[in-house]
């Protein structure tokens, strides 16, 4: 319960976050998305159905703030947290390359689906400028970005719930 | 050890539905949310102003903060381009001052032509009120931003909104204290216009590839039509949504397109989309009403 609280407060600071300063700090005239990345660290921390939690309130934000259709967000934030959430057998404390790549092909399969829900649908055929220009950059910055909200959450995870902890340590020697 | 990891976890969340089913439950209701707000656009608002009451507060709150730390970093980084600028400045001064002097002659010609159009009236004559730019869109795709101005200040759906000289965009939403609103540039945007000294029509229409060129596409000019670089582009009679006489922007390149009937160009557009931070919306809504009557 504690957990879906922290989650749902974090989405929210993130949200907020992510319009109003990640403006300022775009490069290349792309910016890192922090709602995919809590999504997917969700899934990838706690299993898919928090990582479908946090991704249909994060859904639900984006759709309702600036969304035209209602809808197409939040089923693909779901579907983020869902996949992240199967890579939840790999989730290991210490490890960050996982984490790191699961948030990098998330953020590539959020955007080619965004893509193809919004933009291929209305005859924008030059996937590949998209792709050189918005999703690629985009992904590597998320990345970037990802790494230290991961980490934060990481961090907050240790005080929220200590004694998952010792459930969790005990993971690896189960193999 | 999978096995293991599953029956954990249902032990611990004691939920036995197994989250594929919630994925597909998620899914239908999505699809029908789609087709239910594509439907009834104008019913969802006051859901929409449920979710945006709560949110809009704070980012207006951290976008001050933003707005604070963003001036003060571009002080720092700004203090060494601002001695190079300078000299270049002056130098630029000089050779300024020489074409204003042939710009002077010009700007009677311009009155000339704007009295012509009846636009002088018209343009200054818009009621307009001042708003500050709180958010934007939450990715990479779309060019939408967020007002801190709503009904509560007198704003309506299809008010137009402007940055300085220019056309910024469109009011697409409006709830109690923010409104919605989609710039020319966005992806999804198109703007009946015309060429200033000309007449001739053109459409205005946002693209997300030549955004990132600062500029946006230009199409159907009539192909008879002479035009230069630099021809000013303003918002036409005939839409139905803009205001006639707002300067979009400045034409360039134009190509004739493959089919010979028309041609394409790109606009510079006359408002500075990157650093947009107040904007005028003009309290205004075109009756297009006697459009229509018109066009049937």
């Amino acid at each position: 319960m504690k957990r879906y609280i922290s989650l749902t407060i974090l989405s929210v600071l993130c949200f907020v976050l992510q319009t109003t300063l990640l403006p300022y700090i775009q490069l290349a005239h792309v910016m890192p998305n922090l709602l995919l990345v809590l999504t997917a660290a969700a899934g990838f921390m706690y299993g898919r159905k928090a990582g479908m939690y946090t991704g249909v309130f994060c859904g639900i934000l984006a759709d309702f703030m600036y969304s035209r259709v209602i809808g197409i967000a939040i089923f693909i934030y779901a579907l983020v947290g869902y996949i992240n959430g199967m890579a939840n057998k790999l989730y290991y404390k210490e490890d960050y390359m996982t984490p790191m790549l699961s948030i990098a092909v998330s953020d590539l399969l959020y955007n080619i689906l965004y893509y193809g829900c919004h933009f291929l649908l209305r005859g924008r055929l030059n996937l590949g400028y998209y792709f050189s220009h918005i999703i690629i950059p985009e992904a590597i910055y998320t990345v970037i970005a990802g790494f230290f909200l991961y980490r934060f959450l990481r961090w907050l995870d240790d005080r929220i719930s200590p004694r998952e902890e010792l459930i969790l340590k005990k993971g690896p020697n189960d193999i | 050890m999978i096995e293991k990891g599953e029956k954990r976890m249902r032990k611990k969340t004691k939920i036995a539905i197994d989250p594929k089913y919630i994925l597909m439950i998620i899914g239908i209701i999505c699809i029908l949310l789609i087709l239910v707000s594509f439907r009834f656009q104008e019913k969802m608002t006051p859901v929409r102003s449920a979710v945006g009451s709560v949110i809009t507060p704070m980012q207006k709150g951290i976008n001050q903060i933003g707005v604070v730390l963003s001036d003060k970093m571009d002080y720092i980084t700004t203090m060494k381009k601002l001695v190079k600028e300078n000299t270049s400045l002056k130098k630029e001064l000089a050779e300024i001052s020489g074409e204003n002097k042939l710009l002077q002659q010009d700007k009677y010609e311009l009155e000339n032509f704007r009295k012509l159009y009846d636009l002088d009236q018209q343009y200054e004559g818009y009621p307009k009120v001042a708003a500050r730019v709180i958010s934007s869109d939450n990715d990479n795709w779309y060019n939408t931003f967020i007002i801190d101005k709503g009904s509560e200040d007198g704003l309506a759906v299809n008010m137009n909104v402007m940055a300085g000289d220019g056309l910024v965009g469109l009011i697409t939403e409006v709830n109690k204290s923010y409104s919605k609103v989609r710039s020319i540039i966005d992806d999804e945007s198109n703007v009946a216009g015309t060429f200033l000294k000309t007449s001739d029509g053109c459409i205005v229409s946002g693209d997300l590839q030549l955004m990132n060129q600062g500029v946006i596409q230009i199409t159907g000019i009539s192909s008879s039509a002479k035009l230069q670089d630099g021809y000013e582009v303003v918002t036409s009679q005939i839409s139905n949504k803009y205001l006639p006489g707002i300067l979009i922007g400045y034409a360039k390149d134009f190509t004739t397109d493959s089919s010979n009937m028309t041609q394409s160009a790109y606009l510079t557009p006359a408002a500075d989309f990157a650093g947009l931070d107040m904007v005028l919306v003009i309290t205004k809504v075109k009756d297009s009403d006697d459009l229509e009557d018109i066009m049937k």
